[in-house]
């Protein structure tokens, strides 16, 4: 055997030894905490083999608006007056829902036409967020400019998915996946959840958002101390799946006497990093249980840079009320710790630092590098936000899932794929006979290849998955037929075994590829378009392909080559 | 060897292709109108409305069921019974046009558990699709089945000829349209799965095609001299093993999960397996003649555009 050919087979076996590593686990049940085996990752089950809920949110975006325009107006008018033009706002009525509207807009009466020329300067300087909707006589209107509603829908929408994940965590789930859906909707998983009812309910709620001092009557290790010390004593400890708020009550019930009357215990998510869901590995804090500050007085939240030491830092804009409430309290407790917290759960503890201006404030995050210190500002500013600013959601599709029929499925398609799997290993078989049985083993390589791609990636599988799989070695088939046929005809036409092979091998390459990027346009496009188990089948399937030009053309060329090669044959089994 | 078509097979396709035609065109304009006339009968995925799956412990008839949910006020529920009598599933649907299906579902999990011991029933699977979603569902998958016979036709022409294209699309559309007339036909739900199941299927049947315009252009250019008929003529007999092999290999697994999947495989599967049918047909009988087609026009123009050229400018005097 050539060199090449050696070079080849090692890395086969290497691919093969690392997908059978990322297989392992989900066929020999490993228990992710107890196993020493280097690879943990399981194969994920979707939603309908696991039960749990899927659910489609959209949001109402007139609120929004409708709230932006309102703050933007006032911000406005302060600026009019303070700069003496002489203009006023009249300010449209949004106190009732008939005043909700997706295009809100207010208008400017001007004493006269230079004073509305100032006014018309002031705005396209300084506020750029808003368009002209009307311009007639000595008066203006406004709304809001396009881009700038793009910018507060995508920001909306972000904040709606970080207020779900906050909530969800009330729930335990294992692995929530929150998504935005297009510009308009969220899609929100829960693969194994039990209290159904109470979770769309919570969902559906308008954000908490809650300013609490962090006590210094104990210190942070104290307090952790004494967690441990209740947990221990009562054993009481925190299971997923159960209600989160339901164990902090508990422990506070039992940490009476043992904190402060007018402080409460709360708990920090650990770890807590855009991406990674659940995990409510918690901090405890001791934390004055009357809220200072709460969403409502928040005006907005933004990240700014401190251009003297080039550190991110979060700058929070108060209403009068909220200012006056900040100043007492930064006045006396400057560089305090100010626990945030989000339907109460402690988002961050940041330090107060010091008063910028009236009614604006700076919260810096501790330590780490620019990027670190940039992601955490970002995400506490859209927490902040979504206090502040709540979008209301609304249900649009619901399919909820439960465990037995999951459990069923799997059974049924499991079998159905095998047997499928297994006619077409018997065909081959019988009719190309050797030749056949090479093909059956790139086939059981390729099925190898696609679990282990799918540990890998951590993409779930979904029953229509299950099915992919079985469909992927229906359609590989197809690559080997088409060589083998090639393979056959120049035999036919007087070449030698070897020669057929190498020809049928580069003649039917070229079919091959178009074949399978063909089938994998209309799969991407399914993708697209496809939502929860069928996006599942559309990603198996797409892999499928991706492993399937990598065994019916790499592997069976090499195991080819090695059959003809080692065998000295005149006559090709095929 | 074992062979199921004998290699020096000689059938004259091309020769009879306006047979092939005809008998295909036919068959759209049926679907079409079936399409038109009957319409499909869509799931709640694409109109809109909620769906519960139950399982009881012990036996229960339709009626009886329709009381345990709450009786008459509910409006337009259809019940069936799903798998066999023993099995105790039933399959509750509630159409679109109600309002507000999630109340209507909360009053059913509410009458039932009143009524019913909760041991006794399970509630397998619930799915509520909003009426503005599920028309937001039916459009996007009408326009992904378009896109997807888009991309393959500018991806035919590309890595072909501009005149292969048409075949491929034409056979794909006339694959997809049937399909279509079959559930439009038999009233079989037609829901998100099926929609699915026709993409792959449109990315699939290609296959058949590829292979057969794969071949076409080898012997284009290894047989200059024979006619352009005559080598589409050869090429579909030469791999005609090819195409009805694989075919019957994925049908292979397709008839297996559609006989042993159940539930929601089936569907699925059950589209697929038409989708192989019909495609294998159309890659044979369909793509290459329109290929003849697109060529005979295209030469009849440049005929045209010669002759003209040699036409004086100004007539003679006669």
């Amino acid at each position: 055997m050539s060199r090449s050919w050696w070079a080849k087979l090692l890395f086969l076996i290497v691919v093969t030894v690392g997908a059978v590593a990322y297989v392992a686990p989900t066929v020999l049940k490993l228990d992710p905490q107890k196993s020493k085996f280097l690879i943990k990752e399981k194969i994920n089950l979707g939603l309908d083999l696991q039960g749990g809920v899927y659910m489609v949110l959209g949001v109402d975006f007139r609120r929004v608006f409708t709230d932006v325009a309102d703050r933007l107006a006032e911000t406005l008018n302060e600026e009019i007056k303070r700069r003496q033009i002489g203009c006023s706002l009249i300010k449209p009525s949004t106190s009732t829902s008939a005043g909700l509207s997706d295009d809100p807009r207010f208008s400017l009466q001007c004493a006269n036409l230079p004073e509305k020329a100032k006014l018309h300067d002031l705005i396209k300087k300084d506020f750029d967020h808003f368009r002209m909707t009307g311009d007639a006589g000595n008066d203006y209107e406004f709304g809001l400019s396009k881009l700038y509603k793009d910018a507060v829908r995508e920001r909306t929408i972000g904040q709606s998915i970080e207020v779900i994940r906050n909530r969800i965590d009330e729930f335990g789930v294992a692995e929530p996946v929150i998504a935005s859906l297009g510009k308009d909707r969220v899609s929100v998983e829960l693969p194994g959840i039990k209290d159904i009812e109470r979770a769309k309910e919570l969902i559906g709620r308008t954000a908490r958002l809650e300013f609490k001092l962090v006590s210094q009557e104990k210190s942070s290790d104290e307090v952790a101390a004494l967690v441990s010390e209740i947990e221990a004593k009562n054993s009481l400890s925190y299971e997923q799946g159960e209600r989160f708020s339901d164990y902090v009550q508990k422990i506070n019930e039992l940490a009476k006497g043992k904190i402060p009357a007018n402080t409460e215990i709360a708990f920090e998510r650990e770890g807590r990093r855009a991406g990674s869901e659940g995990n409510l590995g918690r901090i405890a804090h001791l934390l004055t249980s009357k809220a200072e500050i709460t969403g409502e007085d928040l005006k907005e939240a933004s990240v700014e840079i401190d251009p003297q030491d080039n550190r991110p830092y979060v700058n929070l804009h108060f209403n009068a009320k909220g200012a006056e409430a900040f100043d007492r309290m930064t006045g006396e407790k400057l560089h305090r710790q100010l626990a945030i917290v989000l339907d109460g759960i402690v988002h961050s503890v940041p330090v107060i630092q010091s008063r910028v201006s009236q009614g604006q404030a700076q919260i810096t995050l501790g330590y780490g590098d620019y990027n670190t210190l940039l992601n955490e500002a970002t995400d506490l500013a859209i927490v902040l936000r979504a206090g502040a600013l709540p979008a209301q959601l609304k249900f649009q599709e619901q399919r909820v899932i439960g465990p037995s029929l999951g459990a069923d499925s799997i059974e049924k398609g499991k079998f159905a794929a095998i047997v499928g799997c297994f006619a077409v290993f018997l065909g081959m078989l019988i009719y190309y006979r050797l030749s056949g049985l090479i093909a059956d083993i790139s086939l059981i390589l390729n099925v190898l290849f696609v679990l282990a791609i799918l540990a890998a990636l951590g993409v779930s599988l979904t029953l229509p998955g299950i099915a992919a799989i079985a469909l992927t070695v229906g359609i590989a088939v197809d690559s080997n037929v088409v060589i083998y046929e090639r393979i056959r005809e120049e035999l036919k036409s007087g070449k030698s075994a070897k020669v057929a092979v190498e020809v049928g091998f580069n003649r039917a390459f070229r079919t091959i590829l178009d074949a399978n990027v063909t089938n994998a346009i209309a799969v991407a496009v399914l993708f697209n378009f496809g939502t929860g188990p069928i996006k599942g089948f559309a990603i198996t399937l797409l892999i499928g392909i991706v492993t399937t030009l990598f065994t019916a053309v790499f592997v069976c060329r090499l195991l080819f080559d090695w059959y003809t090669d080692r065998f000295e044959v005149k006559e090709l089994s095929i | 060897m074992l062979e199921i078509i004998p290699k020096d097979i000689k059938v004259n396709f091309v020769g009879h292709r306006y047979v092939w035609l005809a008998i295909s065109t036919a068959l759209v304009v049926v679907s079409v109108v079936l399409l038109m006339s009957r319409g499909f009968n869509y799931g709640i995925d694409f109109v809109g409305g909620a769906e519960i799956q139950l399982k009881f412990d012990k036996p229960v008839s339709v009626s009886e069921l329709r009381d345990l949910l709450g009786g008459g006020g509910l409006g337009n529920l259809v019940i069936q019974q799903l798998g066999e009598t023993q099995q105790n599933e039933f399959l509750v649907k509630l159409r679109g046009e109600d309002a507000e299906s999630q109340e209507i579902i909360f009053k059913m999990e509410s009458s039932l558990s009143q009524k019913m011991q909760k041991a006794d029933f399970e509630i397998q699977r619930v799915d509520v699709v909003g009426e503005q979603a599920g028309k937001a569902l039916r459009k996007s998958g009408f326009l992904s089945m378009f896109y997807a016979l888009l991309c393959i036709l500018v991806y035919v022409a590309v890595r072909f000829d501009y005149r292969y294209g048409p075949g491929a699309v034409v056979a794909l559309a006339h694959d997809v349209i049937l399909t279509m007339g079959i559930f439009s036909l038999t009233q079989k739900e037609f829901n998100l799965q099926i929609v699915a199941a026709i993409l792959t299927v449109i990315g699939y049947s290609n296959n058949d095609t590829i292979i057969v315009y794969d071949r076409i252009r080898e012997a284009l250019i290894r047989y200059p001299n024979r006619t352009f008929k005559d080598n589409v003529n050869r090429s579909i007999n030469e791999t005609l093993s090819r195409t009805l092999l694989t075919s019957l290999f994925t049908l292979l697994v397709v008839v297996a999960l559609m006989v042993l999947g159940g539930g929601v495989i089936y569907d699925f599967a059950f589209t697929m397996m038409i989708g192989i049918l019909v495609g294998t047909y159309s890659s044979i009988f369909i793509a290459s003649p329109i290929l003849i087609l697109v060529t005979d026009w295209q030469q009849r123009r440049l005929k045209k555009v010669a002759s003209m050229k040699n036409t004086p400018l100004i007539a003679p005097r006669p």
